[in-house]
């Protein structure tokens, strides 16, 4: 078992990917909350958005920055785009079913992506960001500002849509929406509106923690893709309501996979980390809603 | 309902012109898919030395050859039956094997067992080639080599699994991850001051074989070994790095056995977290001999990074054989997406040995024929190896046993160490010497 010493780069390494797995997982739960669409291609929708601004800096020669606003630029309208056409045209089906469609989405992406930017013949891509050449020390402990960059991320975005939720009217008009869109539309909200507005932050979200996954774990489109898993684990822990809880749960899911790194004996089942995770929960979340109800019954 | 269907109508448009329109730009760019091709530009040497009558076409009865490569996502080695294809598409254009063109059934397979066992007998009983060349699979080798044992066919084909080595039947051009592994083990462990080594490879089936050749090669030295394995594709390589390391320590060495894109993910991450000159030496298996992770890795790999090359790095070396696979790649290799590469090279390399054996057969082109001619290859110079290469009667085959080791260099794969045979101290390369005579 490693010292104590040994274990300290592992945190820093899992509060940052904690981090954007918050950035995403937070993203998810507010779409789900405004629009009821579980996003099953935000990992894809990023990943595409990363490698678009891997071959703009590569191939095209333009700026990191401009490239990187593609990328996000990319990753909302696509979004957008999805959001209106079939996310209204899905609105009045089973969640399951907009959620699969999302997750046709998502195939499609990685098929055009798998097609676009090979891995054959040893094919390989890698977007670094400044940031990481650059940081400082705790004790012998190296921290890069990537890894600062996603975990202040993270708090902050969950911290301000808490707070957009609650005081903004557009926040207000998505947790309207959530508990009934056609109530809500008699009342004169602006449903496309509001409805474009969450996609286009879902969007942006996924365009952001495509860059910094691709940074922070790979440019590579299946992996970023189903990355998607442990911030959906995150979001199903938050039982896609509460953004607090999905932003712990993502930081302990990227805490707990890097920590276990180092241990030989369990190493291999790191992977299966948010599942784990997500099913404890969840059984415990049921037992007490079950519990609730018998009160309520009472 | 009736609402949705102008609405999904228009929805499908709208994603499929934005779609199409990343693919338009991305295509119409030197990068993505088109890059790969940009680099074989560099050489204007001419196709028709790859036949007997230069320009004239072949027009006999074609010879049906086989192959069957893995196509995943993440996992693609169907540029090697790709550019086997362009070469024997060469070889056609240029007179062909005694007039007779050379038919590829080139098959794909998603490590599925029941359709790999499937294709080897469509290509038996439909195809009716007579022989198979160019395979490449992680699990073909596993599954079909007691039915070409059966049906006689001496297979020439590019290994991953054990029995690509050990089986009679199976000659290969690459000498596959285990024995690459020992080379860069061998090579680590002659840096001075190399105390230990640290072998980590992606957790797949073959794991134990893959890492078998390197305590015996280390324990010569005295040096300690440590067998890791990581799941694959790797969703947090900043960990996976930081424990290497700090396995390693500063005397030790890191050997990788992964595919590019995963250990371009743990090389990066020791990169970006300072540590990739906290420990001796990092070295490679063939797979990461790509110019691909040679220009995405800094400076800092510069001599740092030892690669085991199974194949003769192409970029200083300008040999007739080097030219004419460049060429041959530039004019008829549009389906091979990865351009100048180990795997491409393999293609050619077993394209080359096909066609000296099929010029070797007297008489007919009959199954038995061919295969014959394919055993009886020996001491062939393919040009590309380090030694000539041997298929021979023999009950184990390890055909490609000595190789080259290169180190990144400003973005080139360049030669660190030129030809260097695998030790016997590898119980099965030990077997092999015995075999062959050595």
């Amino acid at each position: 078992m490693p010292s104590w010493q040994n274990f300290q780069p592992f945190l820093v390494i899992g509060l940052a990917l904690g981090g954007v797995y918050a950035l995403s997982g937070v993203g998810m739960v507010v779409l789900y909350r405004a629009t009821g669409v579980l996003n099953l291609s935000f990992g894809a929708v990023g990943a595409m958005g990363a490698l678009i601004a891997w071959q703009a800096i590569n191939s095209w020669g333009l700026p990191q920055g401009i490239a990187w606003l593609i990328c996000v630029a990319f990753a909302a309208v696509l979004t957008t785009l999805y959001g209106l056409v079939f996310g209204a045209a899905l609105a009045k089906r089973d969640p399951v079913v907009k959620a699969v469609a999302t997750l046709g989405l998502a195939l499609i992406l990685l098929g055009v992506m798998d097609l676009l930017w090979t891995t054959s013949g040893g094919a390989s891509r890698s977007l670094t960001l400044p940031t990481d050449s650059s940081g400082f020390q705790i004790s012998s402990l190296t921290v890069d500002w990537t890894q600062v960059i996603s975990l202040g991320l993270g708090v902050a975005l969950t911290f301000f849509t808490a707070i957009f939720l609650r005081v903004t009217r557009l926040g207000t008009a998505m947790r309207a929406m959530a508990n009934d869109r056609e109530i809500t539309a008699m009342l004169g909200v602006p449903v496309t509106r509001v409805l474009a507005a969450a996609w286009f932050g879902c969007g942006v979200l996924a365009g952001v923690a495509g860059l910094l996954l691709a940074d922070l774990v790979a440019l590579d489109a299946t992996t970023l893709t189903f990355l998607v898993i442990s911030s959906l684990a995150a979001a199903l822990i938050g039982q896609l309501r509460s953004i607090a809880v999905t932003f712990i749960a993502a930081i302990v899911i990227g805490v707990v996979d890097s920590m276990i790194t180092p241990i030989n004996s369990i190493t291999n089942y790191r992977d299966m980390t948010p599942f784990v995770l997500a099913v404890i929960a969840l059984l415990v979340l049921s037992g007490r809603s079950t519990v609730s109800l018998e009160r309520g019954g009472i | 309902m009736s609402k949705h269907v102008p609405l999904l109508g228009r929805s499908i448009a709208v994603l499929a012109v934005t779609i199409g329109a990343i693919a338009a730009v991305v295509f119409s760019t030197s990068g993505g898919v088109a890059s790969a091709h940009k680099v074989v530009a560099r050489t204007a040497s001419s196709t028709s030395s790859c036949g007997p009558k230069p320009g004239h076409k072949a027009t006999g009865k074609p010879i049906p050859v086989g192959a069957i490569d893995t196509k995943v996502p993440g996992t693609d080695f169907s540029d090697i039956e790709n550019m086997e294809g362009a070469y024997f598409a060469c070889v056609n254009a240029n007179g062909g094997v005694k007039g007779h063109p050379i038919k590829l059934y080139a098959l794909t397979e998603q490590i599925t067992p029941a359709s790999v066992s499937a294709d080897a007998k469509k290509l038996v009983q439909t195809d009716h080639v007579v022989a198979v060349s160019g395979s490449s699979s992680i699990i073909e080798c596993s599954v079909d080599y007691k039915y070409w044992q059966q049906q006689g066919y001496k297979v020439i084909a590019d290994g991953i699994a054990p029995e690509c080595y050990s089986t009679p039947n199976y000659a290969d051009a690459n000498m596959g991850p285990r024995f690459s592994s020992d080379g860069a083990a061998q090579y680590v462990e002659s840096i001075p001051g190399v105390k230990k080594i640290v072998f980590d490879q992606s957790n797949v089936p073959g794991t134990a074989y893959n890492e078998g050749g390197i305590p015996p090669i280390a324990k010569l030295k005295g040096l300690p070994v440590q067998a890791d394995t990581d799941n694959v594709p790797i969703s947090n390589g900043d960990s996976v790095a930081e424990r290497l390391v700090q396995e390693a320590g500063s005397t030790g060495a890191v050997v990788l056995n992964f595919t590019p894109p995963e250990a371009l993910i743990i090389l990066q991450a020791a990169q970006k977290l300072g540590i990739a000159a906290n420990v001796k030496a990092w070295a490679c298996s063939t797979p990461c001999d790509t110019d691909f992770l040679a220009s995405s890795l800094g400076s800092v790999w510069n001599n740092k990074l030892f690669v085991n090359a199974e194949l003769t790095p192409p970029d200083p070396t300008h040999t007739p054989t080097m030219n004419l696979y460049e060429a041959i790649l530039k004019q008829y290799g549009k389906d091979v997406s990865g351009g100048i590469g180990s795997f491409s090279q393999m293609g050619f390399v077993d394209g080359e040995i096909l066609v000296h054996a099929l010029n070797n057969v007297k008489g007919a082109y009959t199954k038995k024929a061919v295969n014959k001619a394919i055993e009886n290859v020996h001491q062939f110079n393919t040009g590309m190896l380090c030694a000539p290469w041997t298929y021979g009667p023999y009950k184990l085959h390890i055909a490609n046993h000595i190789d080259y080791t290169v180190t990144p260099n400003n973005g080139k794969m360049v030669i660190k160490q030129g030809c260097t045979k695998i030790s016997a101290a590898d119980p099965l390369m030990e077997a092999y010497y015995k075999a062959i005579g050595q």
